[in-house]
């Protein structure tokens, strides 16, 4: 139906616990990987947010035998990409070569996981650079940083309300003992899932895989299972950006995690409520009124329930009618439910863009690792179709009672001009605020990604 | 401070043998409508562009942003089909779309599934046909547009900057207008001007259309002719006559602002898109700003530690246009000494030339990226449109990786000493305004 299914792979669980995954393809002479660690930010101590992450930026400032300068030589020299980031509850390499260069792409990547330098002096311009690129994103992007807002005010001390790329303050604190503290404990190879993909010579590359990862040792540091996030409630944090023409707001909740069975049914209503150019919130605040550029919906989903977050932006003047306006929809949504029509065209448009995002190798490494990660098995993808064509009004409902939000209760960031917004933001109720430079993203005094949530 | 470190020359990408070149199918039809499909079955999708010669190049005072606006309209209903039909018709049958609008031309992007591509041509030959211009619609989109303006450039320092730049590179050049259009423009334009651009630019002798995915050949080019040959030929428009004189002093801009994070911008007058130095240019953009082993990135970012982000492009269009270098800077950071420290290097490499490492470094990026367009349908489609308007056909981009190879450091060092000249330059830069001072 969808014309999709899972491309064949060779999966592989070495003695030492890393899986390998090697999964052919010959439209372009290019070779992708996409190497996960499981951990991420999890794995940041207790009030230090951004260690994680500064760990990924170091794996590519020096490995191996090449200091930072030869490793970007090295990389780039043949045209190749290679990039390390920290998520939730893990750490991602992405790298990309031309397929003639895969051993070396499988080099560096093993030189990037198994000896990183972690020098003290690129961990000093990694931090001060993080630092400032949060000012640079709050002086000309703020929507960048307002799921980081959000998950502060919705997952309080959960791990899960901790800003990954750490914050203006708790960057400050960090030194390249705690990096190096974290790379020693949480590196190893039962937290590697290695997916590599392209034009490989596949014989070759899983010997070499082998040679590269099979005498890893295991992580020593322990990963404990995540809690489920405890919802608290509708809060609402202003973050004062004094003199911007618009505002831009987030609406949120806790969700659904990765694992959640109705995730077709999900993928519809979420496509019908926020997920497309006809949805009825871009209908509401774009199409119908002019409000907008534009209005999204759309779940994080984790091992354990992440957010379910609504992000747009309207004249400052204007922010208690586009809140208004975002509640009202998902007031009517919990009330009415949606059409088997409106199913029908979701679903269609669903299957329709599937294979779009499931198109090249890079997609399929993404895609491969994200199954193995969450243990979803081939199925996710292989019945997808079926699975969407099964769903009805009433499997509808049932997901809208348990994964979108009733208006009331839902969570709300707007970053805007306090002196315009504050008002307009208090019909909806108790209003917190902080400046727009306070260097954390949750007042202190109500809690913040470093300390418990009060109460 | 480290200075960049050479390694052992890695070899030049071997271009690999072009595949595809050989289905791609290119046809004119009697009313001028260019058409190429190029069919690739990996997936079950199609993806189509539709490229307009029309952007901001093609306004005049008064009404600036009207192609941007006019990009919005065409989403906005026909004589035939209501207003959100074209969106609501089209996601039905599995498809997304979108658009976008630049100085020189306006481009229409849908993908969908196969069986969609029927209903695709119907929607777009008839937007290109018959739209309807609603009065309500058209003051709607106003609103959204002005929500789009606030976004990239009111509450955003780099587009406020960067439109300042533009404005002050260009005297006569149209050029010179935001893509978007001045605030007092976006609220003043009226139905007659719309109709009239409308029916200027939206004939298909200034079309050109391209398919890449999962169909036949034949099929599709049958299509197309049933959906797009009954639109008839209009007068194609008056050329763009309006030459640029030459700068001969650099220019510049102040804007003091609530900032922590001051801007540097410089914009140099660079060639047109079909210049026999476009390669050249490529090369040297990825020579300076590409990847963090380009020679701005490791020289300012990591080895004076004077910014913290460093970017830039060539704005390529159909007329000469900019070089632009863009600079993020750190809190207390003082541009002119970033702006000293930048002309070193430039100049340096306008006297010096790149090494062969640098040039092969260069030349292997381009070809990855080359490659990894050409694995999607987008890409592909995206890739036809984009040689075919303005790299003189389509099929020089079979070419592209061949005409790489071919430029030596010679070459690059010239076209670096003469578009990388002072005087040929706008400088723009966005500081923290002083204190007590309620404005620029």
């Amino acid at each position: 139906m969808t014309g999709v299914r899972v491309p064949e792979h060779t999966r592989l669980v070495l003695d030492n616990g890393a899986t390998l995954i090697l999964i052919p393809r010959r439209d372009v002479p290019l070779v992708a990987c996409h190497a996960v660690m499981r951990g991420g930010a999890l794995t940041d101590p207790q009030g230090l947010p951004g260690v994680a992450s500064l760990v990924a930026g170091l794996l590519e400032k020096g490995a191996g035998a090449r200091d930072a300068y030869e490793f970007a030589d090295a990389v780039e020299g043949v045209g190749g990409a290679f990039g390390a980031g920290a998520g939730a509850e893990t750490l991602t390499i992405r790298a990309q070569f031309l397929s003639r260069d895969q051993s070396l792409m499988l080099e560096l990547l093993a030189d990037a996981l198994r000896s990183p330098r972690l020098a003290p002096e690129e961990f000093e311009h990694l931090r001060e650079r993080q630092i400032e690129l949060i000012k640079a994103a709050k002086d000309s992007e703020p929507a960048e940083l307002i799921d980081a807002y959000g998950r502060a005010l919705l997952f309080g001390s959960h791990p899960y309300g901790r800003p990954v790329f750490g914050s203006e303050a708790s960057l400050a604190t960090i030194d390249p003992a705690h990096a190096r503290n974290s790379y020693h404990d949480h590196f190893g190879a039962d937290r590697l899932i290695l997916v590599l993909a392209g034009d490989l010579d596949l014989t070759g590359i899983e010997t070499a895989a082998r040679a590269a990862f099979g005498d890893w040792s295991r992580a020593p540091g322990r990963l404990r299972p995540l809690e489920r996030p405890a919802a608290a409630g509708r809060r609402i944090l202003l973050v004062d950006s004094p003199g911007a023409t618009q505002t831009h707001f987030w609406i949120g909740s806790i969700g659904v995690d990765k694992r959640y069975r109705r995730h077709a049914a999900l993928d519809l209503v979420n496509t019908l409520f926020g997920g497309r150019f006809t949805s009825i919130l871009n209908a509401e605040l774009r199409i119908k009124s002019g409000l907008s550029y534009g209005a999204r919906s759309g779940f994080v989903r984790g091992s354990v329930p992440g957010e379910f977050a609504i992000r747009t932006f309207v004249q400052a003047d204007k922010t208690g009618l586009g809140v208004g306006m975002v509640l009202s929809a998902l007031t009517l949504l919990t009330r009415e439910g949606v059409s088997a029509d409106m199913l029908d065209s979701a679903r269609a448009y669903t299957l329709g863009q599937y294979a779009l995002g499931l198109e090249t190798a890079t997609d399929w490494a993404a895609a491969l690792a994200e199954i193995e990660l969450y243990g979803l098995g081939t199925g996710y993808i292989d019945e997808y179709a079926a699975e969407l064509a099964a769903v009805d009004p009433a499997a509808a409902r049932d997901v809208i009672a348990e994964a979108f939000p009733r208006a009331e209760s839902a969570s709300i960031v707007a970053i805007g001009d306090a002196a315009n917004v504050r008002g307009q933001l208090e019909e909806f109720g108790p209003v917190i605020e902080m400046p727009l430079t306070d260097p954390h993203f949750l007042p202190r005094v109500t809690g913040d990604e470093a300390t418990t949530r009060g109460g | 401070m480290r200075r960049r470190a050479l390694v052992d020359r890695p070899p030049a990408a071997r271009a690999p043998a072009l595949a595809g070149r050989e289905s791609v199918r290119a046809t004119t039809l009697a009313n001028g409508l260019r058409v190429i499909v190029w069919p690739v079955h990996h997936i079950p999708n199609v993806a189509l562009n539709l490229w307009v010669r029309a952007g901001s190049r093609n306004e005049a005072p008064g009404i600036t942003g009207l192609a941007h606006f006019f990009e919005h309209m065409m989403f906005n209903g026909t004589v035939r089909r209501h207003p959100g039909e074209f969106d609501r018709l089209m996601e039905a049958q599995g498809g997304a779309n979108n658009a976008f609008t630049s100085d020189d031309v306006t481009v229409y992007q849908d993908w969908f599934p196969s069986h969609a591509l029927e209903l695709v041509l119907d929607l777009e030959s008839d937007r290109v046909a018959n739209l309807a211009f609603a009065p309500e619609l058209i003051e709607s989109e106003r609103g959204v547009v002005t929500s789009e303006r606030r976004l990239r450039v009111e509450d955003n320092n780099h587009g406020l900057l960067a439109e300042q730049v533009q404005a002050a590179a260009f005297l006569a050049h149209p050029y010179r207008f935001p893509t978007i259009g001045w605030p007092e423009d976006i609220q003043s334009w009226r139905i007659e001007d719309l109709q009239a651009f409308y029916r200027t630019y939206y004939a298909p002798n200034n079309l050109t259309l391209t398919l890449a995915g999962d169909f036949d050949p034949e099929r599709a080019l049958a299509l197309v002719r049933r959906y797009f040959e009954p639109i008839a030929a209009q007068s194609p428009p008056a050329p763009i006559e309006t030459r640029e004189p030459e700068q001969i002093a650099e220019r510049r801009v102040l804007i003091r602002r609530k900032v922590q994070t001051p801007l540097l911008q410089c914009a140099y007058k660079a060639p047109a898109a079909a210049d026999s130095r476009a390669a050249a240019m490529e090369l040297l953009m990825s020579v300076l700003v590409e990847g963090d082993a380009s020679r701005l990135h490791r020289s300012l970012v990591e080895d004076q530690r004077l910014a913290i982000e460093v970017g830039g492009h060539w704005q390529e269009g159909f007329d000469p246009g900019l070089l632009w270098l863009s600079l993020t800077l750190p809190e207390e950071a003082a541009p002119e000494e970033v702006l000293g420290a930048l002309d070193r290097e430039l100049t340096d490499l306008a006297r010096e030339g790149v090494t062969e490492t640098e040039l092969a470094r260069a030349r292997n990026l381009a070809v990855v990226g080359f490659w990894k367009k050409l694995a999607t349908i987008d890409g592909k489609a995206h890739l036809l449109g984009e040689y075919e308007v303005f790299h003189e056909g389509w099929a020089r981009l079979f070419e592209a990786p061949a005409r790489l190879a071919e430029v030596s450091r010679a070459q690059l060092r010239a076209v670096a000493a003469e578009i990388l000249d002072r005087r040929r330059r706008t400088v723009g830069m966005l500081i923290q305004e002083e204190s007590g001072s309620a404005s620029a």
